[in-house]
């Protein structure tokens, strides 16, 4: 939209001021259209070094898709440019190191705890890792059991006892993923997935706080009970696409008697000729 | 004598209901080699009248205000009985009127039936495609859905180009600098009540028009294809010897009607998303602008023009003129021959123009 062009001379003076007062409507356009971005994202997106280097990244985090913003996790004013890191406004900025799991965990308070429980958690401030030493800060992806992986884990211990627990948890990622794929569909057919989102977003939750768990027999046992949710939940989608299955039956019936239809129709028109 | 005679005996002396039906319906002659192009009419008539009654069932659960509209239109494509095909016949039916609509228009420049004395004719119907084009685009905002929040948005900022008066256009139109509640607001009145009594005024002058002139005679099958009307005097276009309107072309506006609801049907029930991408069913966020926001397919012309150009004012003036030209072509074609084949003139230019028209829609598409 907001193009620069040159005029060229031949252009009536009367067609070029009205290209000028168009250009500088269109500029107006744009100032209005970003307005629904945040100014964090308006400064930063504009910076080269440093300042710059979060914005991309978080274009494409799991934060992102689900609407949470610079100003969601490091406060602040996001729209008013010349408050918007002042700590009256609320603005945090960077946390230490130490600080990590305290300013994650506002959020995500059940995985704060399950985490500071864990050896990963003991070892805050010792050298351990912190959240975002598996996570990552900008870049933030939709939690799959990838994360354990050998070249992430093995960056500070042996890898063995984290492929026991993945092994264990692998039936229920894939339960969890057939649901997310199903449900997407029907969010895009316009079904009403809410209550289903809700009990899924529940399980979800309670299998991610298995990740900070390091007792193998505590992931087995919990990885079945939610298998079991996961298989109601799924039971209760299979209706709702049964119901959609018998709609195209009856549509096979309305199309059909409209064709038989138009062949009566047809069939008495020719009586007439 | 049964009941039913005795009413209609009854109606009958006091209306003259017999000599109605005589003059208007079995003695109205079409011509011999009428073709099945002209129940187009008669089909958009039956999509009006579908739009209309699956238009006021949704008014009883759909609430028009920003922060209801996506719920209510939830619960009416998931608990409302039926409420899953109502929807979905008002919204797959809004496209299958402008698609109805542009072939009826093609027939009628093919078959040359806006030819004087038509010029109202055509000019009322075309002023019915901009219309049903209005009707569709209002409708379109209505699920405060995120397709619906930005596709406005984008349509709106399009009348920004407008020289002068463009800003004060795009601010009346939303009733704010931005698509929000008062747009919705503006946009339900037009769409449950400006525009429905406009198209309905226009249906009616339209087939005032249709029977004062009388029905064109195709082209086809005739040795003479040239307009014999001279201008000057008022003449009906008679067809004696022709075919009577009932029963025999109402059998076949009924099988056109027929052909139609099997494949609308058929889309309703089977393939509906065909109309709907998945932003159709996700709430409008102001905040998050999703990607690869396009028009309606019938829109995509339009907006590739738009970008085609240096300035949104050029493609704007170039439709316009694209429009105005279409509007008053009964205006500027002034030759008296019909048949398509004995006017290569016209038959290159909409050849041409059909061509251009598919391949902007296209490139829309993809681009």
């Amino acid at each position: 939209m907001n193009r620069i062009f040159l005029l060229p001379v031949e252009v009536p003076s009367l067609l070029r001021s009205a290209l000028l007062l168009l250009c500088l409507l269109s500029l107006s356009l744009v100032a209005v259209a970003q307005e629904t971005a945040t100014v964090c994202l308006q400064c930063h997106s504009a910076q080269t070094g440093r300042g710059g280097k979060a914005v991309q990244p978080w274009k494409t985090s799991i934060h992102a898709a689900n609407g949470i913003s610079c100003h969601d996790c490091h406060g602040g004013d996001p729209k008013d440019a010349a408050n918007a890191m002042s700590p009256a406004r609320g603005f945090l900025g960077v946390p230490k190191e130490t600080g990590i799991p305290a300013f994650c965990g506002r959020c995500h308070v059940g995985i704060r705890e399950d985490y500071l429980q864990s050896a990963h958690g003991r070892a805050l401030g010792k050298g351990g890792p912190t959240c975002v030493t598996c996570h990552g800060s900008h870049e933030i992806e939709k939690v799959t059991l990838e994360l354990i992986n050998e070249k992430s884990c093995s960056r500070c211990h042996p890898y063995e006892r984290a492929a026991k627990i993945k092994a264990a948890m692998e039936k229920t990622e894939q339960q969890i993923v057939g649901i997310e794929g199903r449900l997407d569909r029907f969010k895009g057919e316009g079904v009403d997935t809410e209550t289903a989102d809700k009990s899924l977003f529940a399980i979800r939750n309670t299998y991610h706080r298995l990740f900070h768990e390091v007792n193998t027999a505590r992931v087995t046992s919990e990885s079945s009970k939610l298998q079991g949710e996961l298989a109601r939940l799924d039971q209760s989608l299979q209706k709702v696409a049964e119901q959609r299955a018998k709609r195209k039956i009856a549509g096979t019936f309305v199309v059909a008697g409209a064709l038989v239809a138009a062949l009566l129709f047809h069939l008495v028109r020719k009586t007439y000729d | 004598m049964n009941l039913a005679k005795r009413i209609y005996n009854w109606v009958d002396v006091r209306v003259g209901a017999g000599e109605l039906v005589e003059k208007e319906l079995t003695g109205y002659l079409l011509p011999t080699n009428i073709n099945v192009w002209y129940s187009m009419g008669s089909i958009l008539l039956f999509i009006f009248s579908i739009q209309v009654v699956t238009g006021i069932l949704l008014l009883i659960y759909y609430v028009p205000d920003a922060d209801k509209a996506f719920k209510s239109v939830t619960f009416i494509m998931n608990d409302v009985p039926f409420g899953w095909l109502i929807r979905m016949c008002h919204a797959v039916g809004s496209n299958m009127m402008v698609l109805i609509l542009l072939f009826h228009m093609l027939s009628v420049l093919f078959m040359g039936s806006y030819k004087s004395p038509r010029e109202m004719n055509w000019l009322s119907g075309f002023i019915l495609l901009t219309m049903v084009m209005g009707i569709s685009l209002t409708g379109y905002l209505l699920p405060w859905s995120q397709l619906s929040f930005w596709a406005t948005t984008v349509a709106t900022n399009s009348v920004g180009a407008v020289p002068v008066v463009g800003s004060y256009l795009v601010e009346f139109l939303r009733g704010g600098k931005l698509v929000g509640p008062p747009t919705l607001g503006r946009f339900f009145a037009l769409h449950v009540a400006v525009i429905p009594a406009t198209i309905a005024a226009l249906i009616g002058a339209h087939l005032f028009f249709l029977q004062r002139t009388g029905v064109s005679t195709p082209p086809f099958g005739l040795k003479d294809t040239t307009n014999r009307w001279q201008g000057d005097s008022y003449r009906y276009e008679s067809h004696p010897g022709g075919i009577p309107f009932l029963p025999h072309y109402t059998l076949q506006d009924l099988t056109s009607i027929s052909v139609y609801c099997a494949l609308f049907l058929g889309v309703v029930f089977f393939d509906p998303y065909i109309f709907f991408p998945s932003t159709a069913f996700m709430p409008a966020d102001p905040f998050q602008t999703p990607a690869h926001i396009k028009p309606e397919w019938y829109f995509l012309p339009n907006y590739q023009t738009l970008k085609l150009f240096p300035s949104e004012f050029l493609g704007i003036a170039v439709q316009g003129a694209a429009m105005t030209f279409l509007a008053l072509l009964p205006f500027i074609d002034r030759g008296t021959e019909k048949h398509p084949l004995k006017r290569p003139l016209f038959m290159a230019c909409a050849t041409g123009g059909i061509m251009l028209y598919f391949a902007l829609m296209i490139w829309g598409h993809y681009s």
